[in-house]
């Protein structure tokens, strides 16, 4: 029964969505809602396999907690390894500002140290992989100017291009944004020479608890060759996560209890 | 035989004809050439240095690279001033859009990745200079910054702050040629006081391949037309010397079309078979014309005077070529591709060039009309005994050699002795920068580039863990996968993932299964998981901290060597990135205790820009990893002094086991093929030696007079080799291939000596000695003279290797002409006199 009013419930809100969107910032801020700001909190566990041109892999696994400070704004971020094992505990506590720079916090195990990060360049690879870490935590909105190209009987097309072009490595993007559930389902940068050089793709999204998520994507680097697969999974919402997990307390001593797996 | 010589003076036009169709048909296979300037392809494809070397250079995602220095030898601060980091930064900004440029693997300063700590302690991944320093004081800020990173500090900038660098990664090697023009176009409008060099091994090799083609077009027939100037001065007719002129042009159309046609690439060495063949194919027409104008009288036939030279000529001609072939087939028993192809190939022309010889001179001489033939008489009358300084001079030899026997023979031990004197003190060494003259912009750059900077010169150093990791662990845990299998767990992508030695996709795996595990299997596969987890980390060698800092003392062994400018290796990249993390304190800069420790320091380095750099060092499996050597000399002696260091090194402290330690790059690939080369050299030239004295024995079936015809070429070789060895000239690939011409030129005027003076013994043994020292040693003498000064146009080349070649071929020429107009006679005495001694 409860299966069935989650369905009504979808069916709902994808019709509310099917009405055609003309304003390219609403579109942008949709999507960033539905990509980033999904219930009022969340967990989810990726697995991450990297691999390079010569098709070499590496693997990362981590659990990923989610607070919205408030809704479509300030984020906490807690990010906890468990393998490969060598870095297993280390920790990543990111408190996203949109009014100022992030706040972040980092620990490592195998050096017993906690150290501040500078938020500076959020365009630096994400733990090797080809995901950055303004992909993990999401770009934001009024970083760019945005433009809406084309829409098509499935996606809204949008060019974006930074409005500081110095802290950036591209010159603009172009997004695929569903036009039922807001979710960007394909992004391409271009450098200046007007090549694209990267692409962030989704290849599965499945609905839990009335939110359409992202559980599949890959990150692909179009000149070096190589890409990074993600895996979402034990996915969950609102799920009442305290103010106290996203403390520095966390890093030392991760919050067991809302790590744990959803039925472990 | 005989029937078969007449035919082109029977048949002119037939002859030239068919010559001129083959060439014709040859000549068009030449526009299929392909150069090849790659030194790697001076070792076979299957050399397992060379397939090392490949395979590092795919692991460790190496590519050749141009290296561009900008040098600003004025400014009180060297290259850190605003305007200097400015043209390095629009200078890479061109570059890394550059067709055939790597952009992601390129280094400069603009492109750096920095780790630094934060105003409130945060560590900092920022560029080093993404915008340019707008002031001289922005620019001293990133000076000191760099002074913190030991990567970057004596390879982008150098230490003294003079210069700059930027590494350009090329997709190919044959594009450097074109993107080091293209980057020296940018540079001249680059505005900056500093000055812009280009260098790298690649540039080097690429350019050589370009100038070699100019040379090829332009010195060659440049000799060629030297040659033929001297030889209308020796035989003051243009209708007779024509036909030398077609027979080696025919001969060099015909091989170089074959060598193409067939699908060789014209390599360093195969270029220079025009310039080999061009001499060879004419010295047997200067014997040919020599007698022909001797003999020849107006009241008879051309054509019959034509056949009876050919017929009195062809058995020293025969053997004359088949010695310089045996010389230069001699080189197919080195191990090298490029010079066997070579040496093959020369031997085809010069047998190519006898046939053409004998058939298109004689044909060519049948067409003249006898007003032109006539013309050929008054200078040159058969019985005439000219009096040109040449001709006087000659006799004199001849007198000197027969009657002061003695001082001769002494003067030539003495020289022999001062010859092998010299050999001793020859030093083998080569490197393809050095191809080129001291004054050529490559050298110059190399100079000033490996004066400021650790070394453009790369070699590395592989370390590659090789014990059986998956082998043991699935040794150990053949038990927990049995006790699985009895619990219902289905095992088979374990063990798939175990032989493939992935333990991480093994515990991905493993962490799969518990979630959906029964009870009964929990245990055995929270057992596995750890011993994944363990094997894992074992596996992972190069992350150990005694692993790293066994690579440490490695690198600290290199550069006690004293050759070595600088060495970069993982344990520089933790060590950085670990002090950073600590506060940035000196203090910090070392190894992590742990394992753990390190693995979480590289996680770091990761996340910084350019993630993909911590994979030019060792393997995503931390099974292998490389030392990167910068040295200032690209000399082989240079780099095997490197190796015999660590050598001795290793000897003393033998490195941990399961631990292979190997080079590779391409100053080390140098040395290898060097090597062969030497010793493939001198075991082909003894065969030659060997093969030749019994040709020698069979033609004059006499061994003394075998030992005779030996005699000149042996002194040649020897005081020729001796003269490098004392002017100090390095031995390197052209000086060794020359080894080859030496001996199958010098022999043939001793052939032609021996084989006129016993002729003329035979006919008159009274007027013999004086007779020889008339046409028989003026033909000796036009032909060492013909080619010594044909070759002086090659001194002018730019590239060493043709100024070599000029060089040595004069000296050859002089050497064994005078060799054997000398020693000859003053060993062999007069008829009357008894037989002398002959030297062993």
């Amino acid at each position: 029964m409860n299966a069935r009013i989650a369905c009504l419930l979808l069916v709902a809100t994808t019709t509310a969505g099917a009405e055609t969107l003309t304003d390219a910032a609403a579109i942008v801020d949709r999507a960033n809602l539905a990509a980033y700001y999904a219930g009022a909190d969340g967990r989810s566990e990726a697995r991450m396999i990297i691999r390079d041109a010569q098709g070499r892999e590496q693997r990362r696994q981590f659990t990923v907690l989610r607070r919205n400070v408030t809704p479509g704004g300030d984020q906490d971020f807690l990010v906890v390894f468990s393998q490969p094992a060598d870095v297993r505990g280390t920790v990543y506590l990111v408190k996203k500002h949109l009014e100022r720079d992030d706040d972040r916090w980092l620990y490592l195990p195998g050096l017993d140290l906690i150290k501040r990060i500078a938020a500076g360049d959020k365009r630096t690879s994400f733990v090797g992989a080809h995901y950055f870490y303004e992909d993990v935590s999401g770009r934001r909105p009024r970083d760019d100017s945005h433009e809406l190209v084309e829409t098509t009987a499935e996606h809204y097309v949008l060019r974006h291009v930074p409005l500081d072009k110095a802290s950036v490595e591209f010159a603009s993007y172009v997004t695929w944004i569903d036009r039922n559930t807001f979710l960007p389902m394909k992004i391409e940068y271009t450098d200046e020479a007007g090549k694209a050089y990267r692409r962030v793709e989704v290849l599965a999204v499945e609905d839990f608890q009335g939110h359409p998520t992202v559980t599949r994507s890959r990150v692909s680097d179009l000149t070096g060759g190589g890409h990074t697969d993600m895996e979402l999974r034990f996915i969950g919402y609102d799920l009442g996560l305290p103010v106290e997990v996203f403390t520095e307390r966390s890093l030392r001593t991760p919050p067991r209890e809302w790590l744990r797996r959803p039925g472990d | 035989m005989n029937r078969l010589l007449a035919v082109p003076g029977r048949r002119p036009a037939l002859v030239l004809w068919v010559t001129a169709v083959v060439t014709l048909v040859a000549g068009l296979q030449l526009l299929r050439i392909h150069i090849d300037t790659d030194p790697e392809n001076m070792l076979p494809e299957s050399q397992p240095d060379r397939v090392f070397h490949d395979l590092v250079e795919e692991r460790f995602a190496l590519h050749d690279a141009i290296v561009v220095g900008l040098v600003n030898e004025d400014h009180p601060e060297g290259i850190w001033n605003a305007r200097s980091l400015g043209a390095l930064h629009r200078l890479t900004g061109s570059v890394l859009g550059m067709e055939g440029v790597i952009a992601r693997d390129l280094m400069s300063l603009a492109v750096a990745d920095n780790i630094t700590q934060g105003e409130s302690g945060e560590l900092r991944f920022e560029w080093m200079m993404r915008e340019p320093p707008a002031t001289d004081a922005e620019a001293l800020r990133i000076r000191d910054q760099v002074a913190r990173l030991p990567l970057l500090l004596d390879t982008l900038v150098s230490g003294d702050g003079r210069a700059a660098a930027i590494y350009v990664p090329i997709e190919s090697k044959d594009q450097s040629y074109r993107i080091a023009s293209e980057i020296g176009r940018l540079a001249a409008g680059l505005d900056t006081p500093d000055v812009v060099h280009i260098t790298g091994l690649p540039v080097a090799e690429d350019t050589f391949g370009v100038e070699m083609f100019v040379q090829m077009g332009v010195s060659a027939p440049l000799a060629g037309l030297m040659i033929f100037l001297l030889m209308w001065y020796f035989f003051g007719s243009w209708q007779l010397i024509v036909a030398p002129l077609l027979v080696a042009m025919a001969t060099v159309i015909i091989t170089m079309g074959l060598l193409t046609g067939l699908g060789y690439t014209v390599h360093i060495m195969s270029s220079m078979i025009p310039i080999f063949l061009m001499p060879i194919a004419v010295v047997d027409s200067v014997h040919i014309m020599s007698e022909f104008i001797d003999r020849h009288s107006p009241q008879e036939e051309p054509a019959t005077t034509m056949r009876a030279v050919v017929a009195h000529l062809f058995r020293p001609m025969l053997f004359t070529s088949l010695t310089s072939a045996v010389g230069f087939l001699s080189l197919v028993l080195t191990p090298i591709p490029p010079v066997q192809v070579f040496g093959a190939f020369v031997a085809v022309g010069i047998m190519l060039a006898l046939v053409l010889t004998v058939t298109l001179v004689p044909a060519w001489v049948a067409r003249l009309t006898p007003r032109q033939l006539a013309r050929l008489a008054p200078r040159h009358g058969a019985d005439a005994a000219p009096q040109t300084t040449l001709a006087r001079a000659l006799r004199a030899i001849g007198r000197v050699g027969f009657s002061r026997r003695a001082p001769v023979i002494a003067g030539a031990a003495a020289l022999l002795v001062a010859g092998l004197a010299g050999i001793l003190r020859i030093e083998i060494n080569d490197n393809p920068v050095r191809w080129f003259k001291a004054d050529h912009r490559i050298r110059i750059a190399d100079a000033v580039l490996n004066r400021h900077f650790a070394g453009t010169y790369d070699a590395h150093l592989v370390l590659t863990r090789t014990d059986d990791a998956s082998g043991r662990f699935a040794a150990e845990t053949a038990p927990l996968l049995g006790a699985l299998r009895a619990a219902g767990v289905a095992t088979d992508e374990f063990e798939t993932r175990i032989e493939a030695g992935d333990f991480d996709g093994l515990a991905a795996a493993i962490d799969d299964a518990l979630f959906e595990a029964e009870a009964a299997a929990i245990a055995p596969l929270e057992a596995l998981l750890a011993a994944a987890e363990a094997s894992r980390t074992a596996s992972r060698w190069f992350q150990q901290p005694e692993a790293l800092a066994w690579v440490q003392s490695l690198q600290a062994a290199l550069a006690e060597s004293g050759y070595v400018g600088k060495t970069n290796a993982l344990p520089d990249v933790v060590k950085v990135v670990n002090r950073e993390l600590r506060g940035g304190g000196a203090e910090h800069y070392r190894i992590p205790g742990s394992a753990e420790g390190v693995a979480q320091t590289l996680l770091q380095y990761q996340s910084s820009h350019r993630p993909q750099d911590l994979w030019h060092m060792v393997t995503p499996d931390l099974r292998s990893t490389t030392i990167w050597l910068q040295m200032t000399s690209g000399d082989n002696q240079d780099m095997t002094r490197v190796i015999a260091a660590l050598d001795a090194h290793l000897a003393a402290n033998p490195p941990p086991a399961d631990v292979e330690v190997r080079w590779a790059g391409k100053t080390f690939i140098n040395v290898v093929w060097q090597q062969s080369m030497v010793s493939g050299m001198l075991w082909s030239l003894l065969g030659a030696f060997a093969t030749v004295f019994v040709m020698m024995v069979l033609l004059f079936r006499s061994l003394r007079e075998g030992l005779l015809a030996m005699l000149p070429l042996t002194l040649t070789i020897i005081s020729c080799y001796g003269l490098i060895g004392w002017i100090g000239k390095d031995y390197d690939m052209p000086i060794a291939v020359l080894s080859a011409l030496t001996l199958g030129l010098s022999v043939d005027f001793a052939i032609h000596f021996i084989e006129r003076l016993r002729a003329l013994r035979a006919a008159d043994p009274a007027s013999a000695e004086r007779r020889l020292f008339e046409e028989p040693a003026r033909a000796i003498a036009r032909n060492a003279l013909v080619i010594a000064l044909g070759f002086t146009p090659l001194l002018a080349s730019p590239l060493v290797p043709y100024a070599t070649v000029g060089l040595f071929m004069a000296s050859i020429m002089l050497i064994s002409a005078l060799a054997t107009l000398l020693l000859l006679p003053a060993v062999m005495g007069r008829a009357t006199a008894a037989p002398t001694e002959v030297p062993a």
